[in-house]
């Protein structure tokens, strides 16, 4: 039997001057944006695809490192990052972009890592403890600077469903800090640092984590068995990686190496029970998490031909990963037993990043060579 | 005493009566008025010596005399017997011969009736000894030299009876028999015997030359050494068959004069120039024997069974009999010949030269030497020839390929390799024998060499040395016939030296046998047969072990799938597979199999597990990286990741675009193209690539080197030059720079410009609805409509022409105008691209650098001496480009130091005959280039320089021609001179055309 040819991309959007270097799907709506490393924020209709609107966001000579949009900050919100050194928090109006951004937090920090939001679909389960826990954050308002009490405080900053809720509600971004082998947890509304990962409170630099040299992944995740404890997953170019909980975040929760070279990209899966990792070395590291345990281990190894992956996204449904590797394709792989399921060659430079739409429907891809690229790749059968 | 006495008396007494008789009728004979008379005194004589009957003939004669006829009173037979026998062996019939020879022949014979010329007079020789008729007729045809009626009627029936005589009456071979009883009967010594018979034979040989022009056409020689042979050969096999009965002992004297005889003809046949025809019917005889014998017996002691047999006797002993060494030379080499014309096997002609040459052999020098010398060194066989010249001189032993046993003649075979190989590994003989003496020696030393045991080269002498000295004078050949005998015999050797481990210098030569004639005849199909049996033999011998192998790996696989069977039943059939012992069976495929049938299995329970399976189906993963390489924009990127000699994988993908980047003439090509051809020359590209990848590599680079010289001919020329008398590159590379340079002269003389098609407007319109010839309608407004004008001229008018009425624009001044309208002369459109020479303008920048450095020494060059080939390369070059600049001036300007070149004597009488070919080669592109009118003009105005040159290239080729050993050195000199007489003529016919025009 001869195999299928792996399929063509549904749509290839073309506008960028310079390399995208991120991509992100509305949460609801028929919206993509980009990023592109002269600091243009592009916002798509995914439908039509056509450029909705276009802004230059963030300097051309640093330009922007990442876009991100997730239900938690809001229905018509977008954050991007770029490389002067800025984080800004955008709102997305009819026309396009607001005309300026609604807080611009100034971090410090010329690094490549991109930010990371709470993975999705993860805030949505959490919902319910989450209000539950809202109620002894109340009791704690003013320890607020206790640092300790982080993890349980960002719960209150999930919505309550639909975008009903205007409050100023604390969000929480991930990062690499000032310092770049530093995890640093931002407060998006108040734009201020909560506190950093290895938290040095006597001021001695941990050489452990100095050692593993500058972060360059970051994955804020919230499993369940942390009772609404933020955790976060962070590569560094050694090729370890670190699990913090921020109850604890003197100590990691768990150090391993999978990788010979730089991590840098990093997904955990929506049950916080898993994640891929990809790095600049010949590997795709499938592995998996016990919150209880806090062990993760090497689930499946995938050898590459070429090394270096620069993006890997798992899909929402948890099905499929894909990965945008420096070689110009884009690989699609079977989450759970992770073997390969296509290669998708349509990129002529290198791919900087993947992303799916959150009804796993689509899938964009960008690239070096100024192009976003949409696909319909294994849709879900039955959907709503 | 007395009885003795009283015999000869008697004889004598007899030889006085013949001698009156024969007076008494050549009197008659001469005072006879009529033919009758001499038909009477013919019979009268006719009578007394040959049984005949008057009445046969006598209705022809008159009345008158035909009582006289029979009035002659006939002798008892024993009388004619005694008669024929003095009549013969004394001198009356020489006496009596030349009166019927010249005298009746001349005078009478028109006049006889035919059955008294065949019963009368005819009789006297068909009926004679034949040996004497032809000791006294042949003589007679001598006198042929003046042509008067006489000696024309004497010769004519002449010839009409040799014709008789020893065609139609199987004379020669009565002379061989007459000879055959002579031995031991007569008083003639032994001595004179010889005198006679190689008399007699060769006045019978010497026939067909003194025959004249209008002789019956069978006395032609190759008819009449053709009927004369069979003749012999029938005849004498078939008494040989008749004396089997008799005493062996005797059989030897009796057949002596004979064979003498046959021998003595063979040999003048042969002397003659016939051998051919001889062998022509001695081949076919002899090989049907052989044919024969063989079919019926078994090869055990079939010398023995030959010796013995009727019939061969006479093959056995007839060598012998030719004593002339030169004969039994060229009839030896007739039987080679002739013998691989008919194909015969091995076998074969083997046992035919054994039974032909085996006692001459043993015995004479000159045989021995003329077989293992000439044959084997000198002359040029077939090669299937070579193979029997083998076996019967040097090895002495039947072509068998069944025995184990060396039988050989070991002690002949090292002399003969000892020296074959001291003329096969001299340099000279190399570089200055024809190719088939070449090819034949290298297959004698080879097939030499494929039957010598390891103890046998020990024996002899610095064959070692000699063999390698051999193999590396011819692998630095160009010529790749020469380089191919090498490494047979480097291979044939080295099986000698290990049996287990042949060297291979080929790659494509990784056969088991050997093609000794390297493709240059057709082999012949029983050595062809017998060939593949032996490799046949061969490879079931050697397969035996590998099969014994196959049996072990099947057990063993066995026991593998036994395990499997433990595992699951599933898989039951696959080994039931297994076990069938005929079946040839990879582990690894086994392997594979049961490993990808355990993941299927996994992935189905998981599937089911997920229910994802059908949405998950994998697609197409195969993946190749050839869009990740397209990297290289710039020229500058190229030439650097050329320079990085250690990043093998960014050099090739240089290379790769080099040549569309070079095509392509950017701007900053010419400043950068210097840089380039270095550093594309100084490539290796063998260190580069994998195993494999040389070739495309290696052509690339030469591509790239071509559009660079062609794209920016001036600057890459201009190091290319510098390069190629460097010392620091080797001569692989200068021979890549004259092949790109040729390349590169040939692209750009056949260079083609094209010229942007002027594309005509649109004169044709399909939207408008008028016809597409009537003209637009738009105009001022006002305008009024087109009318067609009729032709003025001629009624086959090919364009339609038409005119409109034009109001007046505002502020014209208003004076009558018709505007006529015709379609667009398309004469000039069809122009659209022509090809352009473009080389002649850089012609000297390819030719004078390069022809200024040829003869320098210096370290590392060295064209005059060691580096051969890059000399020839340069002359082919050299001669490329200025074939390239053909009928253009600077082609007259180019030739004349071109020539002078070619002229210096250690180019044009070079050792290597690759060279010559070169010079040869330029010589005639010289001739090609120049203007015929230049050369007219060089020899008017006496320009010298041309002139002499041309004339050097004639009388070069000429001597070429005459005495070059290699033969296309001779094709090419023909081929020049013809180009030569050529050139000559059209430089006459502008000259005439010249003057022509200047006397108008």
């Amino acid at each position: 039997m001869s195999k299928r040819p792996p399929p063509d991309p549904v749509a290839v959007l073309r506008g960028h001057r310079a390399s995208v270097t991120d991509v992100c799907f509305h949460p609801s709506k028929n919206l993509l944006f980009t990023g592109s490393a002269d600091g243009e924020l592009r916002i798509w209709d995914s439908v039509q695809h056509r450029t909705i609107s276009s802004s230059w966001v963030h300097s051309a000579a640093h330009g922007i490192i990442s876009v991100a949009a997730s239900p938690l900050l809001g229905e018509n919100k977008i954050i991007s990052q770029g490389r002067d050194g800025t984080i800004k928090y955008w709102d997305v109006g009819e026309g396009g972009l607001s005309r300026n951004p609604l807080t611009s937090i100034k971090t410090n920090s010329y690094h490549f890592c991109k930010l990371s939001l709470l993975s999705k679909q993860s805030a949505k389960i959490k919902q319910s403890e989450v209000l539950k826990n809202n109620q002894d954050v109340e009791d704690r308002k003013d320890s607020k600077d206790s640092q300790s009490f982080l993890g349980s405080q960002l719960e209150s900053s999930t919505q309550v469903e639909g975008g009903d809720d205007q409050i100023e509600v604390p969000k929480y971004i991930a990062v690499a800090g000032e310092d770049t082998s530093v995890v640093e947890i931002w407060d998006l509304n108040a734009a201020e640092r909560l506190i950093q990962l290895p938290h040095c409170s006597v001021g001695s630099s941990n050489q452990s984590t100095k050692a593993r040299g500058m972060c360059l992944a970051v994955q804020a995740f919230l499993p369940s068995e942390s009772q609404g404890h933020l955790n976060v997953l962070s590569g560094y170019e050694d090729g370890s990686m670190v699990w913090w909980d921020l109850r604890n975040p003197a100590l990691p929760l768990t150090s391993v190496k999978f990788h010979s070279e730089p991590v840098l990209s990093l997904c955990v899966d929506n049950s916080c029970r898993g994640g891929v990792s990809g790095a600049a070395d010949d590997r795709i590291i499938i592995f998996t998490l016990n919150p209880s345990t806090g062990s993760c281990l090497v689930k499946k190894e995938i050898i590459l031909e070429r090394p270096g992956i620069a993006g890997v996204s798992i899909r929402p449904d948890s099905k499929i990963i894909a990965t945008a590797g420096w070689d110009h394709r884009v690989r699609i792989y079977d989450y759970r037993k992770g073997n390969a399921l296509a290669v998708l060659k349509y990129h002529r430079a290198l791919c900087t990043a993947v992303s799916f739409s959150d009804d796993s429907k689509l899938m964009a891809s960008s690239s070096e060579d100024t192009t976003v690229a949409l696909w319909e790749i294994y849709p879900p059968q039955n959907t709503n | 005493m007395k009885s003795e006495e009283s015999a000869e008396k008697k004889s004598r007494e007899l030889e006085r009566r013949v001698l009156e008789k024969v007076e008494h009728t050549i009197t008659s004979i001469n005072v006879s008025k009529h033919v009758d008379e001499v038909i009477t005194a013919l019979y009268s004589l006719a009578a007394c010596l040959f049984p005949l009957n008057p009445h046969s003939f006598s209705g022809s004669v008159n009345e008158k005399y035909r009582d006289e006829l029979h009035a002659v009173e006939l002798p008892s037979e024993n009388e004619r017997t005694e008669w024929w026998k003095v009549f013969y062996k004394g001198s009356s019939f020489r006496a009596f011969a030349r009166v019927l020879l010249y005298d009746i022949a001349s005078s009478w014979l028109a006049c006889f009736p035919i059955s008294a010329r065949k019963h009368v007079y005819d009789l006297f020789f068909v009926n004679g000894s034949t040996a004497e008729v032809v000791q006294v007729v042949v003589p007679c045809l001598q006198h042929s030299r003046n042509d008067s009626p006489e000696t024309d009627s004497v010769c004519t029936s002449a010839e009409r009876l040799l014709v008789l005589c020893l065609l139609e009456n199987d004379g020669v071979l009565k002379i061989a028999k007459e000879f055959t009883g002579c031995c031991h009967s007569e008083d003639l010594s032994h001595e004179q015997l010889k005198q006679i018979i190689s008399r007699v034979a060769q006045l019978v040989t010497a026939i067909p030359d003194k025959a004249r022009r209008g002789a019956p056409i069978s006395l032609s020689p190759h008819l009449f050494f053709k009927r004369i042979t069979t003749q012999l050969l029938n005849g004498i096999e078939e008494c040989d068959m008749n004396l089997i009965d008799e005493a062996a002992i005797s059989n030897d004297i009796n057949m002596y004069g004979a064979i003498l005889f046959v021998g003595e003809v063979f040999a003048r046949i042969c002397r003659r120039g016939s051998a051919d025809v001889l062998l022509s019917e001695v081949i076919p005889q002899i090989l049907g024997h052989v044919r024969s014998l063989l079919s019926s017996t078994t090869n055990l002691k079939l010398n023995e069974t030959i010796q013995s047999r009727p019939g061969f006797r006479f093959w056995l002993k007839i060598m012998e009999a030719i004593k002339d060494p030169y004969s039994v030379e060229r009839i030896a080499e007739q039987v080679l010949h002739q013998l691989a014309a008919q194909n015969a096997s091995d076998v074969e002609g083997y046992w035919i030269l054994w039974i032909l040459f085996h006692r001459t052999y043993k015995h004479q020098i000159s045989i021995r030497s003329t077989f293992v010398e000439k044959f084997l060194i000198w002359k040029v066989f077939p090669i299937c020839c070579l193979r029997w010249i083998l076996h019967f001189a040097v090895l002495e032993c039947v072509p068998d390929n069944t025995s184990q046993v060396k039988s050989y003649n070991a002690s002949g075979l090292t002399d003969a390799v000892q020296r074959l190989v001291s003329i096969w590994s001299k340099r000279e003989f190399v570089q200055s024998a024809p190719t088939e003496q070449q090819t034949y020696i290298t297959a004698a030393l080879g097939l030499c060499l494929e039957k010598m045991a390891k103890e046998d080269l020990d024996a002899t002498k610095g064959a070692l040395h000699l063999i390698l000295q051999g193999v590396s004078c011819r692998l630095e050949s160009p010529i790749y016939l020469v380089r191919k005998m090498a490494s047979s015999i480097a291979y044939v050797f080295s099986k000698i030296i290990d049996p287990q481990n042949p060297l291979y210098l080929d790659d494509s030569c990784q056969v088991e046998t050997i093609d000794w004639e390297f493709g240059t005849a057709n082999p012949s199909k029983g050595s062809l047969a017998t060939k593949m049996h032996c490799t046949d033999e061969k490879a079931n011998k050697s397969e035996s072990p590998s099969t014994m192998l196959c049996g072990k790996e099947i057990s063993e696989t066995d026991v593998d799938g036994n395990d499997n069977m433990m595992k699951s039943r599933k898989k039951k059939p696959s080994i039931l597979k297994l076990i069938d012992p005929d079946e040839v069976i990879d582990p690894a495929t086994l392997n594979n199999e049961s490993v990808s049938e355990e993941d299927d299995s996994d992935h189905e329970s998981e599937d089911s597990e997920t229910s994802s399976g059908p949405s998950l189906q994998p697609y197409d993963l195969t993946d190749d990286d050839s869009d990740l390489k397209r990297k290289f924009s710039q020229l500058v990127d190229v030439v650097g990741a050329l320079r990085k000699s250690d990043d093998a994988e960014g050099v090739e993908r240089a290379l790769d675009v080099a040549e569309t980047l070079v095509r392509a003439s950017p701007d900053e090509l010419k400043y950068i193209a210097g840089d380039m051809v270095r550093t594309l020359v100084q490539v290796r590209c063998s260190d580069i690539t994998v195993e494999g990848g040389e070739e495309s590599a290696e052509e690339k680079r030469q591509k790239a080197l071509v559009a660079l010289i062609v794209t920016s001919p001036l600057e890459s020329l201009d190091s290319l030059n510098k390069l190629l008398y460097s010392p620091n590159v080797d001569i692989s590379q200068r021979i890549m720079i004259l092949d790109v340079m040729t390349d590169a002269a040939q692209e750009l003389a056949n260079a083609r410009i094209q010229k942007p098609r002027n594309q005509p407007k649109a004169l044709i319109t399909s939207t408008s609805d008028q016809p597409w010839f009537m003209p637009r309608s738009t105009g001022p407004p006002g305008a009024g409509s087109w009318k067609e004008i009729s032709s003025t001229g001629t009624p086959l008018n090919w364009s339609y022409s038409y005119e409109r009425e034009l109001p007046s624009r505002p502020g014209q001044i208003k004076k009558g105008k018709t505007r006529r309208w015709n379609q667009k002369s398309t004469m000039h459109e069809n122009q659209t691209e022509w090809s352009q020479n473009r080389f002649p303008q850089y012609a000297a920048a390819f030719m004078l650098p390069a022809m200024q450095g040829f003869d320098k020494k210096r370290h590392g060059v060295d064209l005059l001496g060691r580096d051969v080939i890059v000399l020839g390369k340069l002359i082919y070059m050299l001669g490329i480009c200025i074939k390239c600049a053909a009928m253009h001036p600077e082609a007259s300007v180019l030739a004349s130091p071109l020539l002078d070149m070619l002229r210096s004597r250690e180019i044009s009488h070079h050792m290597e005959p690759y060279v010559r070919r070169s010079v040869l080669f330029a010589a005639s592109c010289v001739l090609l280039a120049i203007h015929p009118s230049y050369v007219a003009s060089a020899v008017v105005e006496g320009n010298t320089e041309i002139s002499k040159g041309l004339e050097w290239v004639r009388t070069w080729a000429l001597q070429v021609a005459e005495s070059d050993t290699d033969r296309e050195c001779y094709t090419l000199a023909m081929a020049c001179l013809q180009l030569h007489a050529e050139k000559a003529l059209q430089a006459a016919w502008s000259r005439v055309n010249q003057v022509r025009s200047e006397s108008c």
